[in-house]
């Protein structure tokens, strides 16, 4: 039967309707938020393409039932995390050192990257492989994605 | 994203344009330069079609209609690049407008890295023609001769008055005019490059990265349904019975689909989909046809040959025939011989495969992620009965695909879909689906032997190859043969029985040949296996292309059976391959990866050092007179008691031709290696007698960021006196015959069969001991 539901999205409330409590947060955000950040790769948590923060923690989105959502727990995707006038240091890293092939990993990559910058500004190279270690990239674009997050942390 | 449904008139559509139009066809590029035509080959529009073009507007900007699909790997901005430079306009003014089959030219397919070297080409000259009409716009306007005038950053200048210019935009004022390739416009000499040959940061990273990109997996259309598709548990297996009570109580149910054996859900949310595929219960006929895959290699090898669709200059797939093999071998001072093997591979796209189809009464519209949208949609029209006309095929485009992956068979999924429930359907794959039913990159096994005169030099060089076509997409490689539904496995399932188009032998036997100049007795020779599909074929395993179409597996075979024939000499694998003359320019690219790499000379496999990780350093190299020549040296440590191969440095140099963007160059290089190294070192499809069983990213492990090298160092041999050639494949083909002889000189044992897993180190280890 379905239920409707507020969950705060990039600092909005966005209402949802659903039938199944169960569904996984990314299908709320990619088709009724109308997001483009997060990103369908496995649906297994096994790649880290859906990869968004809820409450400042890297989550995969696609194994996160809705029901795991409370109304206080904020939300933020790629979008939320910068724009285009008030970029985060990591989107301004990507571009520069061009950290992108076809980009489908990249929003997993910058989520996941962003969380480890919150928690240690100044990672090493050892520390950000460990970090992203399940963030999977067919294109083989890893080796700019490092220099982009040493260059967002500064080093 | 706009939906028009109006029969497409081109003409209509340019004169919608306003401003300066220049349609340019490669007929007309032919005229310019017969050597542009014979380099573009197959890859332009067709020779009586003019409707390729490049429109100037009255702001000012200068758009691209492009045949072409961006794959992601940064080709269109080098297009663009080509533009601006030849149009003398800032690189910020100028658009792209991908493939849309109501709006831009059949460009057949943008594949084989060949968009900057197939495609650049004719773009330049009908950009230099516009620039020259720009020119003969400003001389009326400012009653000069045209020979005063010169152009820079979207305006005309009068030479010796600086002062006295127009812009482009005031040229073009609100008229609109068309224009034709006369043959008179002069391109630029590489020496007058400003634009091309700069590395340009790609148009698409900023929207990719502040995530305003729109993937074809992010397109939405009104009134639009979600699926999920239902595959068969074994590749040859038929539905007996569908049980639909077993859905009737998923909410949102629109309808369960059966035609034939392609069996879909169709939902109003995406999440209902996914819950009524996996609630679905379909009794599905027993099937068991595959080998054990311990045997896979030896199955293939006892193929019978297929003897159609060889290319009549070589009949029995005889490749190169030189001297006389067998007295070479028995005369040789030393022989050797070899078996190589490789796997089947998954593309691995990080973002499965997805489609939107709406079929309606009037005609049918599709978005995809095609690498050939005319012959897919041609794939399409067949299928549905409807003339081509009534098909408009928008291009999207979606996650990386290195080659085939399953971008066209969910079309026939939507569309078939879409046609049951008479609305718009989007089809996304499950990871699931993807592995299960893609084209993979084939498995081979290949024979060689080879003998060493009483100097040392090679005598002999006898080399056999059993494989499978490297391509099967909907359209075959020439246009003129137009899209075939029998190619997708997709159309195969809901019972399209006419076989579809197969490339088969040339795709995959390539380059085959080393090389080396002038090898005495040599013969090559590629077997030839047949089309194979799922669902029909002498291996019910699907192939179909993949980054190299079979280079890779030939490079590999070629390229240590080299480095074999260098240890029985007793030689340094450099001074080996030097010793036997690769052509100018690989000589060239071989030197300057030595020098940069530092290599250090002596024979392989006598690595010095005996502790647990065993250093080695291995080289391979490829290339033609008139394709990229790349050579790579890889630096490996070998960990004697895991078994496991760590690649940690790479050096490649390449010479591309003359180098349209050196960072997104760059880019492709590093990103092919990576993906390269964890082919061959990870990588391997698994099936049981039933089905392909690599499903997930767990079952199929792909490369992450503890195993990657720490660098990849690239010297790029910028030749600006040639034309740029291609980029995305060649350097990721050296990865595998050199990290296999980097690990023969760490560990002093010859693995030849990929991926090179612990378990095969281990194993060679121990035989050893
Ligand atoms: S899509 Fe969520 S981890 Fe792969
Ligand atoms: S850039 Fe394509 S998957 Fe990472």
């Amino acid at each position: 039967m379905a239920t409707t539901k507020t969950i705060r999205v990039n600092g909005k409330a966005l209402g949802v309707t659903v039938d199944d409590a169960a569904m996984p947060l990314l299908y709320v955000l990619r088709n009724d938020a109308g997001l483009h950040g997060p990103r369908f790769g496995c649906g297994l948590g096994q790649c880290g393409a859906c990869t968004v923060h809820v409450n400042g923690q890297p989550v995969r989105s696609c194994t996160r039932p809705l029901s795991a959502i409370g109304p206080d727990d904020e939300i933020v995707t790629l979008e939320g995390l910068g724009t285009r006038d008030h970029p985060h240091a990591l989107q301004t890293a990507f571009i520069a050192e061009q950290a992108v092939q076809c980009g489908y990993c990249i929003n997993g990559m910058i989520m996941q990257a962003a969380a480890l910058l919150k928690k240690n500004p100044r990672p090493s190279v050892p520390e950000i492989k460990a970090a992203l270690e399940n963030n999977l990239c067919r294109c083989g674009t890893h080796l700019r994605i490092i220099r982009a997050i040493r260059r967002a942390s500064g080093v | 994203m706009e939906m028009t449904r109006s029969a497409p008139d081109r003409r209509e559509f340019i004169r919608q344009l306003g401003g300066l139009v220049v349609g340019f066809t490669l007929a007309n590029a032919a005229r310019h330069s017969p050597a542009a035509a014979a380099e573009a080959g197959d890859y332009g529009p067709p020779t009586d079609q003019v409707d390729s073009w490049i429109a100037i507007s009255e702001d000012g900007h200068a758009t691209l209609y492009s045949g072409c699909c961006e794959l992601g790997t940064g080709s269109s901005t080098g297009l663009l690049q080509v533009m601006a430079e030849e149009l003398d306009m800032p690189f910020a003014r100028v658009r792209l407008v991908l493939p849309d089959t109501d709006h831009t030219p059949d460009q057949f397919v943008s594949s084989g890295s060949r968009t900057i070297s197939a495609h650049s080409r004719p773009i330049r000259i009908a950009a230099a023609e516009a620039r020259a009409v720009l020119i003969d716009l400003a001389a009326q306007k400012l009653g000069v001769p045209a020979e005063r005038l010169m152009t820079g950053d979207g305006a005309v200048t009068l030479r010796d008055s600086k002062q006295r210019s127009v812009t482009y935009a005031e040229l073009v004022g609100g008229r609109h005019f068309e224009a034709k390739i006369t043959g008179r416009a002069k391109p630029k000499r590489p020496d007058e490059y400003k634009i091309v040959g700069q590395s340009l940061p790609r148009w698409d990273v900023p929207e990719k990265v502040f995530a305003s990109f729109t993937y074809m997996q992010d397109i939405k259309v009104d009134g639009m349904l979600h699926a999920r598709v239902i595959r068969p548990p074994a590749h040859g297996a038929s539905v007996v019975a569908i049980d639909e009570s077993s859905v009737a109580h998923v909410p949102g149910l629109v309808k369960v689909v059966r035609v034939q054996d392609l069996v879909g859900v169709v939902c109003r949310r995406e999440e209902q989909a996914i819950a009524a595929a996996q609630a679905l219960r379909v009794q599905w006929t027993s099937w068991a046809g595959l080998p054990d895959q311990k045997n896979l290699h030896a199955t293939i090898r006892n193929l019978p040959e297929f003897r159609q669709g060889y290319p009549k200059d070589a009949p029995g797939g005889l490749l190169v025939h030189r001297g006389d093999v067998e007295s070479g071998l028995s005369e040789s001072a030393k022989t050797i011989s070899a078996t190589y093997m490789t796997p089947y591979h998954h593309h691995g796209s990080i973002g499965p495969s997805c489609a939107i189809a709406d079929v309606r009464d009037d005609g049918v519209t599709v978005w995809c992620g095609t690498q050939t949208p005319y012959g897919t949609r041609e794939a399409v029209a067949k299928f549905l009965g409807l003339a081509n006309q009534k098909v408009r095929l928008i291009y999207a485009e979606a996650s990386g695909c290195y080659g085939q992956n399953g971008a066209d068979d969910v079309i026939v999924d939507a569309v078939v879909l879409s046609r049951a429930v008479g609305r718009p359907v989007r089809v996304q794959w499950s990871r699931a689906d993807e592995n299960g039913w893609e084209a993979y990159k084939a498995a081979r096994i290949s024979e060689c032997r080879g003998g060493l005169d009483s100097n040392g030099k090679i005598a002999a060089w006898d080399a056999r190859t059993f494989g499978f076509s490297g391509y099967s997409r909907p359209e075959y490689h020439e246009p003129k043969h137009g899209g075939e539904p029998g190619s997708l496995v997709t159309a195969q399932l809901a019972g399209w029985t006419k076989p579809g188009l197969e490339e088969g032998f040339s795709g995959a036997a390539g380059n085959f040949d080393p090389v080396y100049q002038d090898l005495p007795n040599k013969r090559v020779v590629f077997t030839y296996l047949g089309p194979a599909s799922h669902r029909q074929g002498p291996l019910r395993i699907r192939v179909g292309s993949m980054r190299g179409v079979g280079s890779p597996d030939n490079i590999f075979v070629a390229e240590c059976f080299m480095d074999e024939l260098a240890a029985a000499a007793g030689e340094d694998p450099i001074a080996f391959r030097l010793e036997h003359s690769p052509r100018p320019r690989g000589l060239a690219v071989l030197k300057a990866a030595a020098e940069t790499a530092k290599w250090q000379s002596r024979a392989s496999g006598t690595a010095p050092g005996s502790g647990d990780i065993a250093y080695g350093r291995g080289v391979a190299m490829l290339g033609s007179d008139t394709d990229t020549n790349v050579a790579g040296i890889y630096e490996v440590a070998v960990n004697r008691r895991s078994g496991v191969v760590r690649v940690q440095r790479v050096t490649i140099a390449q010479d591309c031709g003359l180098v349209v963007n050196p960072g997104a160059v760059r880019n492709q290089i590093e990103g092919g290696v990576i993906q390269s190294i964890s082919r061959a070192l990870k990588e391997e499809v698994k099936f049981d007698r039933s089905r392909v069983t690599s499903l997930d990213w767990s079952s199929y492990p792909i490369i992450t960021f503890s195993e990657i090298p720490d660098e990849i160092d690239i010297v790029l041999l910028d030749r600006p006196d040639l034309p740029p050639m291609r980029v995305g494949e060649p350097a990721s083909e050296s990865v595998w015959p050199g990290v296999a002889n980097a690990v023969f000189d760490a560990i002093g044992v010859r693995i030849r069969q990929l991926p090179l897993t612990p378990e095969r180190v281990l194993a060679a280890l121990s035989g050893k001991a």
